[in-house]
């Protein structure tokens, strides 16, 4: 019973994850690498933060300043690693398509390069959701649950991957949104990841207060919602963009 | 309009070598996770004696001076002994004993799936209750085994079946060597990757005259080595072939398991437990064989054909006809076959080892290993194809590995527990 427990909480977090890896990324290895990267990417990027914060943790004040901070630093360090992913995968993309050429392949499609910022998003997101829940369920697989006392109406395991999910979702799209924004000098889409980014980890400062639980999730769940339709919108008009594109072109020809 | 996309193509190779590694690595865990749940942790601390842990046996009463002494010490002998036996196989094979060797690999392979696997086997059954009567159960781990042996040097399986018999051996032993006590597994796992450094890339090491050697006369590596080759075109094209070769390998697999019998005593005697015998002769091969080989011969492009001659002396005048015939059918098929990453299976087994100790502390740090493992393979990997010869798999993963490990148990694990049991995400 515990165990079924255990992975039902572990494919809440990560089921769609799961089935988006297996739909989109899993036929073609360069996304796999860009996942395994990625990942790789926010796990040093958390490490490092542990790195800065050991010294002041656990902290003993039940104050929330000192927490606001940490996700302030916390998620300024993360997005200026995002800066830092999209230098490299810009070298990257020469990289690609000087190879395609001499292959005589096509050249990367719109549709590549946003797989591979999906890529890079879900191995944000998934290394979030493993990390923040997954690392966590050990004691969820043995005869006994855990409850916050600050929430104390849902099992802690149960809490933490509703909000490992919504982070995932955020994290996997938000990627999408900010390198096409990037690559369209777009300056809303640019700060629309960090601004999401910096909203949702400030609405999980709402659990530190009584029964804050309660209205921080639909509220992060809202941020997630927007995020998603943002992303959708967003390629849905690229995608209409490049097909007019192609049909004007091929039409002149 | 993805047809043509080079995302599809670029990587496949090193996610063929990443793939199996991963699976082993993931299976080792769960065996790892489920046996030494907490409720037996406290009572089965039943230490087993292997050539790692030969000078020193870790109790938790001693003090971390004399643990890290023993544990340092426990690490030169295991490197010592697999040294020697290294330069033994190399010797062998300089005066071309291959079928002693292979039948030794083969050997050992039936011990190893045989009684390691069988008591791996045994214990997952009595932890799960698995009601199964003492004959079903002999029956079913006879044929596997045998198989096992079958699969491991006759090139007429199917690559597939053989991957997976790699792979098999190589969680076994990884499993069996988790059970070696913390601190020995940690420097042991230092020393083998210092010296894997040293025995592929000096001059004189053991193992990269065992590669110059076997490349020089065109044959495969005596070793157990795991070969990504896209097992696609071996299915679908050319089924009558394989079914020859699959009889080959059955008057191949008869006389190996008389021999079998007749030097099992000895050999169990003059080894402490196949235990170690299994990790030196991995090790040895195992250790290393990363290789492209796409630079082979012309025509046998596939080790495949290369490896069958060696493998099946007796035989080869026989179907020396047939042989050339099947040949000349496949040739084309070669050429686009002949092309894969060699790990070897020693790689496999330290790799599940420091998972499978990760596994032990924390799901956080089996999670930071794994990565940390990976990344360093992919390294390996785009160096190989940057130097384009045989290089030591071991060496970054394993820096990288036990880098990640301690940075995750002290660093990372009490920042994400603190932040994550108060519900703070970001």
């Amino acid at each position: 019973m515990t165990v079924a427990a255990g992975i039902g909480y572990a494919l809440l977090a990560l089921g769609p994850s799961l089935s988006l890896f297996i739909a989109v990324i899993s036929k073609k290895p360069f996304l796999i690498l860009t996942v395994l990267s990625s990942t790789l990417v926010w796990l040093m990027s958390l490490i490092v933060m542990s790195a800065l914060w050991r010294a002041f943790l656990p902290l003993k004040t039940a104050a929330w300043w000192p927490y606001t901070i940490l996700i302030l630093t916390s998620v300024c360090f993360q997005e200026g690693l995002r800066i830092l992913f999209w230098k490299v995968y810009k070298k990257l993309e020469d990289i690609l398509d000087a190879f395609a050429d001499r292959v005589s392949k096509p050249r990367l499609f719109m549709t590549d390069k946003m797989q591979i910022a999906l890529a890079g998003g879900l191995g944000h997101g998934v290394a979030h959701a493993v990390f923040f829940c997954l690392g966590l369920l050990t004691p969820a697989f043995g005869p006994a649950t855990y409850y916050v006392e600050k929430c104390s109406k849902i099992p802690f395991f149960l809490v933490s991957a509703i909000i490992a999910l919504a982070f995932a979702t955020i994290h996997t799209f938000s990627m999408v949104i900010a390198f096409s924004g990037y690559e369209e000098g777009n300056k809303v889409d640019q700060c629309f990841a960090p601004v999401v980014h910096l909203i949702a980890g400030m609405l999980t400062l709402t659990n530190l207060a009584f029964g804050g639980c309660m209205i921080g999730i639909p509220l992060l769940y809202c941020v997630a919602i927007v995020t998603l339709v943002h992303c959708g919108k967003m390629a849905w008009r690229r995608l209409t963009e490049s097909r007019s594109r192609e049909g004007n072109f091929s039409n002149s020809q | 309009m993805d047809g043509g996309s080079i995302l599809e193509t670029i990587g496949v190779e090193i996610i063929g070598v990443m793939s199996p590694v991963s699976i082993c690595m993931f299976l080792v865990v769960l065996i790892v996770y489920s046996l030494s749940s907490p409720t037996t942790s406290s009572d089965n601390q039943q230490v087993i004696r292997t050539a790692a842990n030969l000078v020193y046996l870790e109790s938790s009463s001693d003090t971390t001076t004399q643990k890290l002494e023993g544990a340092l010490l426990n690490a030169l002998v295991f490197v010592l002994l697999i040294t020697l036996v290294t330069f033994l196989l190399v010797i062998l094979y300089y005066y071309r004993f291959t079928n002693f060797l292979k039948h030794y690999m083969r050997f050992s392979a039936f011990l190893v799936l045989g009684s390691m696997g069988g008591s791996i086997f045994i214990s997952l059954i009595q932890h799960f209750n698995i009601p199964i009567d003492p004959f079903t159960f002999s029956l079913l781990l006879f044929n596997f085994t045998i198989l096992g042996v079958i699969s491991v040097f006759s090139q007429g399986v199917p690559i597939l079946l053989n991957q997976m018999y790699m792979v098999a051996l190589g969680i076994i032993v990884a499993a069996w060597f988790t059970k070696l006590p913390e601190w020995t597994t940690w420097v042991v796992l230092v020393a083998l990757a210092l010296y894997d450094l040293v025995a592929v890339l000096a001059p004189g090491g053991p193992l990269k005259m065992l590669v110059e050697l076997a490349s020089s006369r065109d044959e495969e590596l005596p070793a157990l080595v795991y070969e990504a080759r896209p097992n696609v075109g071996s299915r679908s094209g050319n089924r009558g072939p394989n079914l020859g070769l699959l009889l080959a390998g059955f008057s191949d697999g008869d006389p190996i398991e008389l021999r079998v019998m007749s030097s099992s005593e000895d050999v169990v005697q003059n080894g402490r437990g196949m235990n170690e015998m299994r990790s030196e002769n991995e090790e040895i091969d195992g250790v290393r064989g990363v290789e492209i080989e796409g630079e082979t011969l012309p025509l046998m492009g596939s080790s495949n054909e290369r490896a069958r001659p060696v493998a099946n002396e007796e035989i080869r005048e026989s179907n020396e006809s047939d042989r050339s015939r099947v040949l000349e059918r496949r040739t084309e098929e070669e050429e686009e076959r002949g092309r894969g990453i060699r790990l070897g299976l020693g790689d496999f087994v330290f790799y599940s080892v420091l998972v499978g100790r990760a596994a032990m502390y924390d799901l956080m740090t089996v999670y930071a290993c794994y990565l940390a493992i990976i990344s360093g393979l992919g390294c390996t990997l785009i160096l190989l194809a940057v130097c384009r010869h045989a290089l030591p798999a071991l060496p970054i993963s394993i820096a990288l590995g036990v880098i990640f490990y301690f940075l995750t148990r002290l660093l990372m694990e009490p920042f994400v527990v603190g932040t994550s049991t108060n519900l703070l995400m970001f």
